[in-house]
């Protein structure tokens, strides 16, 4: 199959990636910052996702209501998203309206952050975060990254807090604007049935006058902690717990293995399905591999009855203990790959979808792969290798262990905030 | 050139195809024209029990073997119980197309409905509700359903404690018995397939399968019920929902419907968007949108707000509609018409869409629909029809549900014309 990826770098350092799909009527645009929450200062934990709604705000040439009107008028599906390690502005339109998408975001993304809208967008912030403090599930994971990672940037939430969002200033959100953003720091990706020189030359007029800004990422190591943790939160009527270890970081061969275990152990038809969920010890109970650049988690987790906690904690370490003892069934893994093979296949039809993997193998690859080296990296996984990978990253000893919901369990566990 | 086919099957299925040459995945959609809505009033959770159970164990295998025959070829495939329909969905790459839907006709026709199972389902579903209780959003679209589509049409899937407890599987093998057959089945079909064979593998696979005639189709009526209630609950911010009676999916005017959602929500230049959140930060979250059971239209706005804030957005919400009559621009509803075509356009295109519009289509309309019929509608709406239509269809029975620390101001509600109760 012809190798359907164009790759560019721009003078000033902003790099593209293209991915021609001739069967697709739409396409697809992004601009991807190698920013996130992980590069917050502790004093100002939440700018770069406050900063991300700011983008939105107005430029030299739009205000806030013309961005959002010019996106409306060619029916663009839009939004913008930041995570620990970077932060993604997006468009989905038809075809003939790329050109016209990429000016649009190209411009956002040298922002004026207008002084004027800066207090207005904050209550949208403090709202946000009121919002994920009642969802029990957003409330763990905060915590959870909270005590793993406990001294480490990535301990503070995405959101921010209420205090350090309240007290910002739109001065320091303009320098770490000004540092974080330069066009070294930033990924064009478009898919979808476009003409690759084309893309080239738009970016060429678009960007290319951003001046390069010297900044070296200062990102440091975690260390992925092992305790105990609970925070009691009364009003919620679930406890959710979750069992985390280290893992393989992104950049490794062996994330694909990782991924694959996890989703044995916790995906769909997984064994947690049928020894956790179908024995009515809880209604959901997971497994997912999380990655960064530097780092890696195996996260077991499930969400029960108060009363079902000890239940699901045994059954969680059981299975993990298994695995980790006992080599897989091959029909396991090819489950795994027959269901991936459908799965690129259904995000093939989509240039949105397409931008989400293109953005992983760009900053953790080195470079987009086609579709037959992913399947050809899945299909490699043998029976040994999931052995192999959990005597590198074993799951059966204490881990970390995260309890929320109204009982303080187990007790004698240090408590949360 | 529309190229569908549409056509009923001998065993009695209505079934419908779009050709898709180019695409590398075939999905297909199996309704059964049986959900929650048919259920009798003492066993709420019962079309969702069932739909939990069917897959636990067949004639041929056990849930688990199931599982697994559907993941060595690769399906990506889902179930659910609604208000109308118990739907399958499948996904798979085309070679395995007949093996797939031979996994869906041997649990649909030979499931043995594992009392095990079941127990673990009831006892799960259980859990189920509880946990819906730290979802408020999906609280008040439970509350908010109730009162919007009466106790028949608006419960909740997963029923309540006391009817799953009565539950037994005497009870969903009736269901089962007396609603899963062919002649209740819509299928929709999207991909690279050729309609002979789609056909003849239905064929294959559900010739018998009970009684062919078309039966229990008649669409369940609305009992609409306005007014205000607060349900009292620990939370952070205030969650408002508020609906009233709109046109269903065949009127006339449901593209003028839809275009009015699209002016007050399509996108961040959309009104709610614009005038609640960006011009006075009152909220992160809010929208508009609408459902369609058979012969009914419901138009809802929704918002979630700290509650200090939570009187200012209910009235903003609402000022919002009330004043599209007198100001809507030109620009406005070209936007708004732009945003539904260009998302059926790129988002719509998937195969999996495809699939699922034709399922929609031939659930309403009775026939696949082109989408340039539909998007040709669409285009024509004008500003005169959005006005006619708001004075046709005026908001003056209001439906509003706030979950949270506190009711809404009295004299707010009031002024909007929708009386109040507390829980």
């Amino acid at each position: 199959m012809k190798n359907p990826y164009t790759l560019h770098t721009l003078d000033n350092g902003l790099r593209i990636v293209i991915e021609k799909m001739p069967d697709v009527r739409s396409a697809a645009a992004g601009f991807m910052v190698d920013t996130g929450a992980r590069d917050d200062s502790p004093e100002a934990a939440g700018v770069s996702h406050f900063l991300e709604h700011m983008m939105f705000k107005g430029t030299s040439k739009r205000t806030w209501r013309e961005i959002t009107v010019d996106f409306d008028r060619m029916g663009s599906s839009y939004n913008a998203y930041t995570s620990e390690d970077r932060t993604m502005y997006y468009g989905w339109v038809r075809t003939a309206d790329i050109g016209k998408q990429m000016e649009l975001l190209a411009d956002m993304m040298r922002s004026t952050l207008p002084v004027e809208e800066f207090d207005m967008e904050k209550n949208v912030v403090l709202e946000e975060i009121a919002m994920s403090k009642d969802n029990l599930e957003h409330v763990m994971f905060d915590f959870l990254q909270e005590k793993v990672f406990e001294g480490h940037p990535l301990a503070w939430p995405i959101l921010g807090y209420e205090e350090t969002v309240g007290n910002m200033t739109r001065d320091q959100m303009w320098a770490y604007f000004q540092r974080r953003y330069a066009p070294g720091n930033v990924l064009l990706l478009v898919a979808g049935n476009v003409d690759p020189k084309a893309i080239i030359g738009m970016a060429e007029e678009l960007c290319g006058s951003w001046q390069p800004y010297a900044d070296a990422h200062q990102r440091t190591i975690p260390t992925v902690r092992t305790g105990v943790a609970s925070l009691q939160v009364d009003r919620f009527k679930q406890q959710v717990v979750a069992i985390t270890y280290p893992a393989v970081n992104a950049v490794d061969k062996r994330a694909e293995t990782a991924s694959a275990a996890a989703t044995i152990l916790g995906g769909e038809n997984s064994r947690f399905f049928w020894e956790i969920v179908q024995e009515g010890i809880a209604p959901r109970a997971g497994a997912f591999h999380l990655d960064y650049a530097d780092s890696g988690l195996m996260i077991l987790y499930g969400t029960c009855l108060p009363e079902n906690t000890e239940a699901l904690v045994d059954a969680l370490r059981r299975e993990a203990q298994k695995i980790c003892s006992d080599k897989i069934a091959p029909h396991e893994l090819d489950r795994v790959k027959n269901k991936r093979r459908t799965g690129l296949a259904i995000e093939a039809e989509a240039p949105y979808h397409r931008l989400t993997q293109l953005m992983d193998d760009m900053q953790f690859r080195g470079g987009p792969r086609t579709v037959d080296q992913m399947l050809a990296e899945v299909d490699a996984i043998g029976v040994d290798d999931i052995h192999t990978y959990f005597q590198d990253f074993p799951i059966n000893t204490e881990g970390h262990l995260t309890s929320v919901g109204p009982r303080l369990w187990p007790e004698g566990s240090t408590t949360g905030t | 050139m529309t190229g569908f086919t549409h056509d009923v099957l001998p065993c009695g299925i209505e079934y419908g195809i779009v050709p898709l040459p180019q695409r590398h995945v075939v999905s297909f959609q199996i309704r059964v024209l049986a959900g929650t809505a048919v259920e009798p009033s003492d066993k709420a959770g019962l079309a969702r029990l069932l739909e939990e159970t069917l897959d636990k164990g067949t004639q041929q295998r056990t849930g688990r073997e199931l599982s697994d025959a559907f993941d060595a070829i690769g399906a990506a495939h889902s179930s659910g119980a609604g208000r109308e329909t118990t739907t399958l969905s499948c996904s798979v790459l085309p070679e395995h197309f007949e093996k797939a839907v031979a996994l869906n006709a041997e649990l649909l026709r030979t499931t043995t409905l594992p009392q095990d199972a079941l127990t673990v389902n009831i006892e799960l579903a259980k859990q189920e509700l509880d946990a819906l209780q730290d979802d408020p959003q999906g609280l008040v679209d439970k509350y908010i359903s109730l009162q919007a589509y009466g106790p028949k049409l608006g419960h909740h899937s997963l029923g309540e404690l006391e009817t799953l407890d009565c539950m037994t599987r005497d009870d969903l093998l009736a269901h089962w018995q007396n609603r899963f057959h062919a002649g209740n089945m819509i299928v929709s079909v999207s991909g690279p397939l050729d309609a002979t064979r789609v056909a003849d593998t239905f064929e294959k696979h559900f010739s018998g399968f009970g009684d062919p005639a078309k039966c229990g189709r008649s669409p369940v009526p609305v009992e609409f019920t306005p007014g205000t209630t607060h349900y009292e609950k620990e939370l952070e911010q205030e969650q408002i929902g508020i609906c009233w009676p709109g046109v269903e999916a065949t009127h006339d005017d449901f593209e003028v419907q839809q275009v009015i959602l699209s002016v007050l929500s399509g996108g961040m230049g959309a009104r709610l968007f614009t005038e609640v959140r960006e011009k006075q930060g009152l909220v992160y979250w809010v929208g508009a949108w609408q459902e369609n059971p058979r012969g009914a239209g419901m138009l809802f706005l929704g918002a979630s707000t700290t509650p200090e804030k939570a009187d200012r957005t209910y009235t903003t919400l609402l000022r919002e509609v009330d004043r599209l009559a007198e100001d809507i621009t030109q620009d406005e509803l070209d936007r708004a018409v732009t945003g539904i075509v260009a998302h059926r356009e790129t988002r719509g295109d998937t195969t999996r869409s495809r699939g699922s519009e034709l399922a929609n289509d031939l659930f309403f309309f009775g026939r696949p629909v082109p989408a340039e019929e539909k998007l040709a509608k669409v285009r024509a709406v004008t500003i005169d029809d959005v006005v006619r239509y708001l004075t046709e269809h005026p908001r003056d029975r209001l439906c509003v549900v706030t979950l949270g620390p506190r009711p809404l101001d009295e004299a707010a509600t009031a002024a909007q014309g929708a009386s109040g109760t507390a829980r």
